[in-house]
């Protein structure tokens, strides 16, 4: 057809199409040229005509065009050059303003020959009609995206990122156009909950609620961001845009407020458990008190009971021994009295024991070392708990001394190896063990250092309700007439009467331990001799006893005795008595009085007399020990109720 | 005639050439988008249109977009370029740039596609044509969509017996990387035509020891 281009039918026709026509030989040069390009170009066809394409536009040589058009000769093919993917020819409107084109090259033939056809078309108007009109429709959009705080991110099916708004630096950290193309997933952790909500929702089932996630900052830390999805579609393409909001701050300071009334919570837990704590010490230390007031009542009310019981069994004892001297040998009488006197004792060691709870018997203090008297008394101890219990006593030679009364430490430990005894009655073990305690206070005691002995059995144990009862005098789990239920009493008055303490652990069926602390010596102590030389008894001398007494059956038991022993005997009934005899009547040897009298007591009127009469020895008699511990060691003293025998042995000690 | 089997050789006679010509087209994409642009043809088989359209569905990605267009010459028939059509949109903003927006990256797209794939489809067939020094004519691009039973024509009646050439693409593109496949679909004497030919080729080769080609 092109050599048919004057034709006059076509010729005008290549004229008038409202695109640029351009036909090219083998040679590159222009054979073809219509008017659109004339007018474009601002170059007629005349002037253009057998010119080379490449001198006509020299910018098309650096192009693909010069490609394009050898291809469409030498192999056939027809190719497609676009305005967005190439910079082709310098073409401009009338205004100067750029023409956007695309170009179009196609192989055509002959018969003669082979051409090359360019069409360039002109989409200026159309490219820039679309571009208005989404600039248009995007004005508002962009307005509010651009500005969002949030990151905005806009993912295709496969999830590559393919828009983001501004705010993705200051939120994520990344640039505009370095998430573009990127996995979606770059920002998230591995197993986060937004891939299955992808995965869920589509444009037809949208998603109400924000997606929580933990998102990745550029920097590779992480944070809390909620996510919310919107799906659209456009050119039958899916996409999600997702708004990422940073709420690491809000979680964060949820956090700390979770934590702060979590704490709130747990200091009133404590504060709650403190006071549920203090309560029940309270209460504890109310029946402690309560408790304590309970056995102090007792023990003043077994004092009173026992130290007037003593007195009788003073006189009762007194008058038997004087009686068996004065009846014939007789041995029915004599068997009589001896039962009569053997009775009387064993009631002065029940009041003893009444006496040792009430605190209220005298404590002969001395230096004791537990590493003597125990095994001293092992044997009586094996006697007492019998073949089927074994005794193992544990004392370290580091074990200090105690400063207590040896004997009634002594009758400590028998009472419990006998309550140990009672609980084991198929035979057992008994441990004797003692240590240093250097720390009181541990255990409420107010001064140390002490020396600790825990008595410990394998028995049946106590129940809790006997353990709170065991202490009480009388109280006893022993059938009736077995047991007097003063043992423990004894033990308990008596390490509190020495400064000590006494507790008890027990369980039923586990056995019991009891402890007892008693005061170490002090430094510098010194042990008493324990061999005292026996004096031998000296020759009697009759003696001018002034005996002072209120109770007028005690006095005159002890009148008996003393006249018995072969001395003369002055009565006083009080202080004030005595000290008038002492004044009036002749010189007396020895003045021996009771302690506990009303008005002066014994001790008050042994000092009186020890004002006047320096040398006048004194013997104090007592039932307990109201004596003022600094001072008792003045007189010579006697345990009420004494036999003739004992008061034989005070005077002999006083006079000498 | 045994149109299904390629030999060994023949294979790679055409994986030669299909490589030749994928460069020349990556040569010229270069040029157009400013950085390197690597294209490769792994491999190639002749296939049923069944089979081809399986090939591409390839983990069950069934949305899939073709640049076509079609020759004539020695040999007729259809050249398809085909990608995933979620790969399609990151080819383009591979080649249009970063800095064009989403919407203008989709308005681009067909127009961007069908030169890239114009580029592609042209060097591998003027490759072909020039080795085997043969004339073809081809048609300008077209943009199809669909999945591989529409790309193929598996249902149409029409040419039966209609063979694929298949080739598998990679592209890799300012560090992406796209895998597509060049499909040519001939009719049966085309495929003939197209073995003598490379037979030809192969013994214009044979002869030459020292390797020339083209």
């Amino acid at each position: 057809m092109l050599d048919n281009v004057s034709d006059l039918v076509f010729g005008p026709v290549f004229d008038t199409v409202d695109i640029g026509l351009v036909v090219i030989d083998a040679d590159g040069r222009v054979v073809g040229w219509n008017d659109w390009m004339g007018r474009i170009a601002r170059r007629p066809a005349k002037q253009v005509i057998g010119t080379s394409f490449y001198e006509i536009f020299p910018e098309a040589a650096g192009t693909r065009l010069p490609g394009v058009i050898e291809d469409s000769f030498k192999v056939g093919s027809s190719s497609i050059l676009t305005h967005t993917l190439n910079a082709l020819l310098p073409l401009q409107g009338e205004g100067g303003e750029p023409i956007l084109h695309n170009i179009v090259v196609r192989p055509v033939s002959s018969v003669h020959t082979n051409y090359c056809l360019l069409q360039i078309t002109d989409v200026t108007v159309a490219v820039t009609r679309e571009r208005v009109l989404r600039e248009r429709q995007n004005a508002r959009y962009h307005a509010i995206v651009d500005s969002a705080p949030d990151a905005i991110i806009t993912i295709d099916n496969d999830r590559n990122i393919q828009w983001v708004n501004g705010a993705v630096d200051h939120v994520l950290g990344y640039g505009h156009s370095e998430l573009l193309g990127q996995k979606l997933d770059i920002l998230l952790q591995p197993d986060n909950p937004l891939l299955p909500a992808l995965a869920e929702s589509s444009v037809d089932q949208k998603t109400d609620s924000a997606v929580s996630v933990v998102g990745r900052y550029k920097n590779g830390k992480f944070g809390h961001f909620d996510i919310s999805l919107g799906h659209w579609r456009a050119d039958q393409r899916d996409f999600v845009t997702t708004i990422w909001r940073d709420v690491t701050e809000r979680v964060a300071a949820d956090a700390a407020l979770r934590d702060a009334r979590d704490a709130l919570q747990r200091t009133n837990d404590e504060l709650e458990s403190r006071v549920d704590e203090r309560t029940r010490e309270r209460e504890i230390a109310l029946r402690q008190l309560h408790e304590s007031q309970k056995m102090e009542s007792i023990g003043q009310l077994t004092g009173g009971v026992a130290h007037d019981f003593n007195n009788l069994l003073a006189v009762i004892l007194g008058s038997l021994s004087l009686l068996k001297k004065t009846v014939p040998e007789e041995p029915r009488i004599s068997r009589l009295l001896d039962r009569a006197i053997q009775g009387a004792e064993r009631g002065a060691t029940l009041t003893s024991r009444l006496l040792a709870f009430a605190r209220r018997q005298e404590l002969q203090v001395e230096f004791v070392a537990l590493q003597r008297l125990i095994p001293e008394m092992l044997d009586f101890l094996r006697h007492s708990v019998g073949p089927n219990i074994v005794i193992h006593v544990e004392i370290s030679p580091e074990v200090c001394a105690i400063e207590v009364d040896a004997n009634q430490l002594e009758l400590a430990l028998i009472n419990l190896a006998v309550n140990a005894r009672d609980a084991m009655p198929q035979g057992g073990s008994l441990t004797i063990a003692c240590h240093n305690e250097e720390n009181g206070k541990r255990i409420g005691l107010p001064r140390d250092p002490f020396v600790c002995i825990t008595v410990t059995d394998t028995g049946e144990g106590m129940s809790e309700a006997t353990l709170a009862r065991a202490q009480e005098p009388f109280f006893t789990t022993k059938g009736v007439g077995k047991g007097t239920g003063l043992g423990l009493s004894m033990v308990h008055g008596f390490t509190a009467q020495s400064g000590g303490a006494m507790r008890i652990r027990s369980q039923s069926g586990e056995g019991t331990s009891v402890t007892i602390w008693l005061p170490r010596a002090k430094e510098g102590s010194k042990a008493a001799d324990a061999d005292i030389l026996l004096t031998p008894p000296k020759e009697v001398r009759s003696l001018r006893v002034l005996l002072v007494d209120d109770d007028i059956l005690v006095s005159m038991g002890a009148a008996d005795m003393l006249l018995d022993l072969g001395h003369s005997v002055t009565e006083a009934q009080s202080g004030p008595h005595a000290l008038k005899l002492l004044e009036i009547d002749a010189p007396f040897d020895i003045v021996v009085t009771d302690y506990a009298m009303p008005g002066m007591n014994g001790f008050e009127l042994a000092q009186k007399i020890r004002q006047r009469n320096p040398k006048l020895p004194i013997i104090l008699a007592t039932g307990y020990a109201e004596l003022p511990a600094d001072r008792s060691i003045e007189f010579v003293h006697l345990s009420k109720p004494y036999t003739s025998k004992d008061l034989a042995g005070a005077l002999e000690k006083a006079v000498n | 005639m045994d149109t299904g089997e390629l030999t060994d050789l023949e294979q790679d006679a055409l994986a030669e050439i299909a490589n030749m010509g994928v460069s020349r087209a990556a040569s010229n994409l270069r040029q157009m988008v400013g950085e390197q642009v690597f294209l490769s043809v792994p491999s190639v088989k002749i296939v049923t249109r069944e089979a081809a359209s399986r090939l591409v569905e390839r983990e069950n990605v069934t949305k899939l977009v073709a640049v076509q267009q079609s020759f004539e010459g020695p040999f007729a028939g259809r050249a398809l370029l085909i990608f995933p059509e979620a790969q399609s949109l990151e080819l383009v903003r591979s080649i249009v740039g970063d800095q064009h927006s989403l919407e203008d990256v989709i308005d681009l797209e067909q127009e961007a596609l069908a030169e890239t794939g114009n580029i592609i489809l042209n060097g591998c067939l003027a490759t072909i044509a020039n080795v085997l020094h043969r004339t073809m004519r081809m048609s300008l691009p077209s943009i199809v969509r669909g999945d591989g039973a529409s790309l193929f024509e598996v249902q149409g009646t029409a040419s039966g017996g209609q063979f694929v050439l298949f080739l598998f693409i990679d592209f890799n593109i300012k560090k992406r990387d796209i895998h597509g496949f060049i499909a040519l679909l001939m009719d049966l004497p085309s495929i003939a035509a197209l073995k003598t030919i490379v037979n030809d080729f192969i013994s214009a080769i044979e002869r030459q020891p020292s390797g020339h080609v083209g």
